[in-house]
């Protein structure tokens, strides 16, 4: 992985730029990412953009959701316009309301397919029991089919992870005639979904080779022939950064980056 | 004639949960599990329990699992964020068929809480359809309505529910405190209010009923059973009191993973029996060290 730029950086900007104005991000565990992005929206590029519990960017954002860490000082509960009660995500099916719970969404996966369907329940083992339980499905499932747009992210591009077919589906991806995720962002590259469904190669990331791209997906991916870079952050995305995440927990996230 | 008081003790709150009930359990990721509870039904040996939890449950559930007190789970997740990304015992139980999980997505927990809250045998949801979830639970159904398909989920209600919390008075009126982000409910409400039967509230503090009706917005539910227990969620976290804290999280994790669970059980719940030893064992500077500023 080249070392002058921040995979977790580089996928915030990415999502950033494809969010819009009439878009309302919802984040969850794991959130840093998803959130990043949403505030570098708010900022630069949709500044209409709704977060999750009425976070804006000009009072400040903190990246690490309190619920969740041992940050001793925070203040977040100062910073929000509304509160909800987490039974709220039902709104979801309400897909035309303006105040509805979301409409995008982010979802990882213990394995990930062809397709984009994506595992979180676990890795099938002998006689019907798991090899590996997973941590369950969380959010996702219902989520995931209910806003307009879903991304997959992973900071692991491995044969491992891609995989042909899913062992059990928690999301579902393009071959089930339930929609599916927008795009899948790795650290080797930006991948969306050709009209088959298949992933396909968006951009690829600076310093990455598409023989290293075939070599660690475990299925055969639509490959561009002359794919284009990945744009990496721009210097007005870097101060946006630099101000909500001053002590840089997304390049942090980087150590988990396993290619 | 006086109104009923709602205070009761920690053997009067367990003696409510018999082998076999399903027990609802708040807890959302490390926040405000019932610990407190959790430890003395691990002490008085209840077993075959259903517990519903979460519905992105933590150690209060990953606990009664590996004490052997558990049977099934209805939950979406059981994980410690940063510190382990499976429950560890959830994952060991599981993986070996000692328990049963229903498996469903967090959207799925709260249709059959509502269910269960209203009243109805069941309710539709748009989400799901198509993934593994229905083939992995068979309560769960995809099914056709005028066209469109639908998950038919089956009503859920605890017999009793145990929940952590930041206030209550003497009469079962529960608030949370204005710390709220990402705390103030996450699901306490959507589990007493699909319970059968008891509600039992763990509090930090109990405050008289003018502090309770002067911020009468904050209260979520009322004519609960209340039990005072001052850092009852550690080591989880308490919305407004004190953080989680992640030194113990990783002690019991790697207790687990290095085949030391039982002398954790011993060291922290079977031993220091009553709720004062426990914090006397995770000791004044840790715990002090956790509240927030």
């Amino acid at each position: 992985m080249p070392s002058d730029y921040s995979v977790s950086e580089l996928m915030a900007c990415i999502i950033a730029r494809d969010l819009s104005n009439a878009d309302q991000v919802a984040f969850g565990l794991y959130a840093q990412v998803g959130l990043a992005a949403a505030a570098i929206a708010q900022a630069l590029y949709a500044p209409g953009l709704q977060i999750r519990h009425g976070l804006r960017i000009e009072r400040g954002i903190e990246l690490n959701p309190p619920a969740w860490t041992d940050k001793k000082f925070t203040r977040t509960p100062w910073l929000v316009e509304k509160v909800e009660s987490h039974d709220l995500m039902l709104t979801l099916g309400n897909r035309s309301n303006p105040c509805r719970f979301c409409n995008v969404f982010f979802v990882g996966g213990m394995q990930i397919d062809q397709y984009g369907n994506t595992n979180l329940i676990g890795i099938k083992g002998e006689k019907g029991k798991m090899k590996v339980r997973g941590p369950g499905s969380i959010g996702t499932s219902s989520i995931a089919a209910l806003v307009d747009k879903c991304y997959i992210f992973s900071f692991e591009h491995s044969k491992k992870r891609f995989v042909e077919k899913v062992d059990f589906v928690s999301v579902v991806g393009h071959d089930k005639g339930q929609g599916g995720p927008k795009w899948c962002l790795t650290p080797l590259g930006i991948f969306d979904f050709n009209p088959q469904g298949k992933m396909r190669l968006k951009s690829i990331h600076p310093g990455v080779s598409l023989k290293e791209i075939v070599e660690k997906t475990g299925f055969s991916i639509d490959l561009p022939q002359n794919p284009p870079v990945t744009p990496l952050p721009t210097k007005e995305e870097l101060e946006i950064l630099q101000k909500i995440d001053p002590e840089g927990e997304l390049k942090a996230l980087d150590r988990q980056v396993r290619i | 004639m006086d109104r009923p008081q709602k205070i009761i003790n920690i053997p009067e709150a367990v003696n409510k949960i018999k082998d076999g009930t399903t027990l609802g359990l708040s807890g959302f990721s490390y926040m405000n599990p019932p610990m407190t509870l959790v430890r003395e039904i691990i002490r008085s040996g209840i077993k075959n329990l259903t517990l519903v939890s979460g519905p992105t449950s933590g150690i209060e559930t990953d606990l009664l699992i590996g004490a052997g007190c558990v049977k099934k789970v209805v939950t979406a997740c059981v994980a410690f964020e940063n510190v382990a990304a499976i429950g560890p015992n959830f994952r060991r139980f599981a993986e070996q068929g000692k328990i049963e999980v229903w498996e469903c997505d967090e959207s799925i927990w709260h249709m059959a809480l509502k269910a269960g809250s209203y009243g109805v045998p069941y309710m539709l949801w748009g989400g799901g359809i198509g993934t593994d979830l229905s083939k992995l639970n068979p309560a769960l159904q995809e099914i056709e309505v005028d066209g469109k398909r639908w998950l038919k989920v089956p009503a859920i209600q605890p017999d009793v529910t145990i929940l952590h919390a930041g206030i209550a008075d003497s009469f079962g009126n529960v608030q949370f405190p204005p710390e709220l982000f990402l705390g103030r409910k996450f699901c306490e409400e959507a589990l007493a209010r699909a319970t059968k039967g008891e509600v039992i509230v763990q509090v930090e503090k109990v405050v008289p009923n003018e502090a309770i009706v002067a911020n009468k917005e904050r209260t979520i539910l009322n004519n609960c059973w209340i039990v005072k227990s001052r850092f009852g969620a550690h080591p989880g976290g308490a919305t407004g009191f004190y953080m989680p804290d992640l030194d113990h999280f990783r002690e019991y994790v790697e207790a687990v993973e290095k085949e030391r669970f039982q002398q954790y059980l011993e060291k922290y719940i079977l031993n220091p029996k009553e709720p004062t030893t426990y914090l006397e064992l995770v000791g004044i500077n840790k715990l002090l060290s956790l509240e927030y500023y």
